[in-house]
């Protein structure tokens, strides 16, 4: 098992050190100059050589790049351009945030799955398959954007039960009930695709399951269906539904800033969002680098999960 | 056992089962099983045996109608819904699976597994469950069952899955067991050993058994009565050795005498040869010394496939491989065309070391040679028209005119006794038999001097089987191509082949003529496997001496 994990690592790392180059590249082909955002359209020629060498812009790419991944490998992040302060500090506020709405996002999306997708075969109701289906196309379908809207207008504004926007004013520690007002829209907006997705994934795998000889075994000997599905047939869809969760971890970390935007949830979806308008060089690549890193590291934690869910992986050889 | 007609312990009246298919895949069925019985249920594929059995049990596949009448213990259990046929499931009646490797749950122990089926009809407490467990496993001869309950399935070779299949049947002491081609996916060795042990069991616990098949050779060595199925019409029914002796009906006597038999002691040995004469010249083929290892020898875990292997073809003649799974023999196949990394030793094509010429002279030299797969199924593109996949390998190596290619394929059609018009067919629209024909036919097209086959019947039924085969021997009698035959169907190596070697473990335990190695087989390993063929006459029916399971 450990080697296993083991043998997993140097294309992890390769794949990230390939991404930092990849990022730090495309950052400079972005049209505009974070020199014209912070001296503004007066300066002269000198104040802005003088800031471009402030900010070591004047150096050759390379020598900027390593410059740079020497210093976040040692977590001296650098100041941001243009927000202001040290982008550590900026990481550090938003990523509590961040944090909590998405862990809390994706432990509703697969609590839901589970429930609906558990639930649709052990009933094998034909109308319940079919809204099922329903309900998961069109939350597929709809935009984040759409749906946090939708939601803003329904529970804040025609329903008014629920804040439309915001993080908890004492924290989510101090108040547990008052947080969980705050995180329950932009939470559920931000799991409705990942449990559409999810959702609809392992009702698809449960039944392929149900289609195999061993449950034909299970029945035979006067195993009943709910205890199959159960006890059998969900074992064996696991492994491949968290491969696909941790696909759709990527949608997760997307859709944070869309759902961070409409919900005015101070978080890294909104600090890359205003960094980028900003041209913010600094805070803009290590929050890309940063997700990278987590989306790695995902797949990762998916394909350690999935060895250890599945047996032949984790014990492996034939006796 | 009682008498199945006055005190039958299951009664199938008028059976039929259908599909949205046209033709029904049972028609009309009716048969008695008595107690303590071992009926055989016979009949090709597509002759409704496997439906009728599993409609004994309500585990029809969705979308099946079934009409008639199925009784056990004079109880109707056709139609019962779910929730009343539990009540029969495992605990009367239970039933074992064709595919070990598939029957099982692969994530979940066989303790656990066994453990579900004594719950599923009473509750049992976790240390009762477990020493039931023990008991159930020490009752089909596994060894050392306290310690297979924490095994997972793919830490059993096929052999003791299948034991474990036969103990989940066991475990609520049903009174019928529905056995299911219970050893086709078997080795011939524990094939024997499982058959013994289904007999066991019937002797030890009065269990009647429906034991569902193929294998004439099985049912002459286990069956009391033999129903035959046609196209899911019942043709015949009677007691083994009335039938075995006197089949009434033609296709029982088709079925009978389609089944290849070994020689006996008693035939005369030494047949001469069939094959073209032994040319002088190159061999066609020829192994030195080679090895080859799966997995990565790195980490020292490498598992040598073959293992020093040396042999010779010579042009004109067929070798025939034999061996259980695991010896090697598809991997020796499969390294004669280069398809798999050589780790040591050398091979030699018409005389040019394969693995060392370049890639382009490497490539002429695949031209001459030529693949026949198990599965036809799987080996010909779905999509394509049968005329083309006959003509792609011509296509491939520009050979001929357009003119040209079309009237080599209509050769061809007719070599391997098809109409023409089938060229414009797909695969799906053809029989088994049919489509092995057109994997022959694709083969030969470019004239190779080499074939290898690998267990080219397989998956055919008998009585189709020996009619590719008698085509199979004639086309290389008439093109003369040397031929590497490999089968794990000792009779069907023995009906093809000039010369055969045995294979164990990557290794030719024994090589010489067909008539010498199989009527006076020098090595242990060989004489073994030629017992424990199952002979198609239940007169000659034995008890085999308890064999030794061959890991796999």
């Amino acid at each position: 098992m450990l080697r296993y994990v083991l043998g997993r690592l140097p294309s992890a790392l390769g794949l990230l050190a390939a991404a930092s180059l990849l990022i730090f590249w495309l950052m400079r082909l972005v049209p505009g100059d974070p020199v014209d955002t912070l001296a503004g359209p007066d300066a002269s020629p000198e104040a802005r050589a003088a800031i471009r060498a402030e900010l070591g812009l004047d150096q050759p790419f390379l020598a900027q790049y390593v410059d740079w991944l020497g210093d976040v490998l040692t977590f001296d992040l650098g100041r941001s351009f243009v927000v202001g302060g040290q982008v550590s500090d900026l990481l550090a506020a938003g990523a509590v945030n961040t944090v909590v709405l998405t862990l809390t996002a994706l432990a509703l999306a697969v609590t839901l799955a589970l429930v609906t997708a558990v639930t649709a075969v052990v009933a094998q109701r034909r109308w319940l398959d079919a809204l099922l289906a329903g309900i998961n196309t069109v939350a597929l379908a709809m935009p984040t954007f759409a749906t946090g809207l939708l939601l803003v207008l329904v529970f804040a504004v025609v329903v008014p039960v629920l804040p439309s926007g915001g993080t908890p004013p004492d924290g989510f520690v101090a108040r547990p009930d008052i947080a969980l007002q705050y995180l329950l829209l932009p939470a559920t907006c931000l799991a409705v695709p990942v449990w559409a997705g999810l959702s609809r994934f392992l009702t698809e795998a449960l039944r392929s399951q149900l289609r195999q000889p061993y449950v034909t075994t299970a029945r035979a000997v006067g195993v009943r269906h709910r205890r199959i599905v159960l006890t059998q047939a969900l074992p064996n869809a696991l492994p491949s539904a968290v491969t696909v969760l941790g696909i759709q971890f990527g949608t997760l970390l997307g859709g944070a800033v869309l759902v961070e935007a409409i919900f005015t949830w101070p978080g890294l979806g909104r600090l890359i969002e205003e960094a980028i308008s900003g041209r913010d060089y600094p805070v803009v690549q290590v929050l890309l680098l940063l997700s990278v890193a987590i989306f790695v590291v995902t797949q990762l934690v998916t394909d350690v999960v999935h060895a250890w869910l599945d047996p032949r992986i984790r014990i492996g050889g034939a006796a | 056992m009682t008498d199945p007609v006055t005190d039958p312990l299951l009664v199938v009246d008028h059976l039929a089962i259908s599909f949205a298919h046209p033709r029904p895949a049972v028609n009309d069925v009716s048969l008695r099983v008595g107690r303590g019985e071992v009926l055989a249920l016979v009949g090709e594929s597509g002759s409704g045996k496997s439906m009728t059995a599993r409609a004994v049990l309500g585990l029809l596949p969705p979308g099946a109608r079934a009409s008639g009448s199925i009784r056990f213990r004079g109880e109707e259990v056709l139609g019962l819904p779910e929730a009343e046929l539990s009540r029969f499931r495992g605990s009367r009646i239970a039933m074992v699976f064709q595919e070990p490797q598939t029957a099982l749950n692969p994530v979940r122990t066989v303790g656990w597994q066994l453990r579900e089926a004594l719950r599923a009809h009473a509750p049992v407490s976790r240390a009762a469950a477990r020493a039931r467990a023990v008991e159930l496993l020490s009752q089909v001869e596994i060894p050392d069952p306290e310690e297979r309950l924490d095994h997972y399935p793919h830490q059993l070779s096929g052999g003791q899955k299948q034991r474990v299949v036969l103990a989940l049947a066991l475990a609520g002491e049903p009174e019928l067991l529905l056995a299911d081609e219970p050893t086709t996916a078997l080795d011939v060795t524990v094939q024997a050993e499982i058959l013994a042990l289904l007999r066991r069991i019937r002797d030890r616990t009065g269990t009647s058994i429906l034991l569902i098949t193929h294998n004439m050779g099985v049912v002459a060595e286990i069956a009391d009565r033999v129903v035959v199925l046609q196209q899911g019409d019942v043709v015949e029914e009677g007691d083994t050795r009335t039938l075995f002796a006197a089949p009434q009906y033609p296709y029982t006597r088709q079925l009978l005498a389609s089944v290849l038999r070994l020689p006996t002691p008693d035939d005369v040995p030494a047949a001469p040869l069939r094959g073209v004469p032994e040319q002088a010249g190159t061999p066609a083929l020829r192994f030195s010394d080679v090895h080859v290892r799966y997995g990565s020898s790195r980490r020292g875990r490498a598992f040598p496939a073959v293992n020093g292997v040396s042999l010779e073809l010579a042009p004109g003649r067929v070798l025939g491989l034999v061996g259980e799974s695991g010896s090697g023999k598809t991997t020796l196949g499969r390294l004669t065309a280069g398809l798999v990394p050589l780790a040591a030793g050398r091979v030699e094509v018409a005389g040019e070391d394969l693995f060392s010429v370049g890639a382009r002279r490497r490539r002429e030299l695949r031209r001459d040679l030529a693949f026949v797969h198990q599965d036809p199924e799987a080996s010909l593109d779905p999509r394509m028209t049968v005329g083309a996949s006959i003509r792609e390998p011509l296509d491939i190596h520009g050979v001929g005119t357009p003119a040209e290619r079309r009237a080599r394929v209509l050769e061809l059609l007719e070599a391997v006794r098809l109409p023409a018009d089938v060229a414009d067919r797909r695969p799906r629209a053809l029989s088994g038999g049919q489509r092995q024909r057109i994997a022959l036919a694709r083969a030969l097209v470019l004239r190779p001097t080499l074939l290898v086959a690998d267990e080219p019947t397989s998956a055919l039924d008998v009585s189709v089987q020996a009619d590719v085969l008698a085509l199979f021997r004639s086309l290389q009698q008439e093109l003369g191509f040397a031929c590497v035959f490999i089968s794990h169907d000792l009779a069907v190596v023995h009906q093809v082949a000039d010369e055969v070697a045995v294979l164990r473990r990557g290794e030719v335990v024994e090589s010489g003529l067909v008539a010498d190695v199989f009527s006076r087989p020098q090595h242990e390993y060989t004489a073994r496997l030629l017992a424990a063929v199952p002979v198609p006459d239940p007169a000659a029916r034995r008890e085999p001496a308890p064999l030794v399971e061959v890991a796999s």
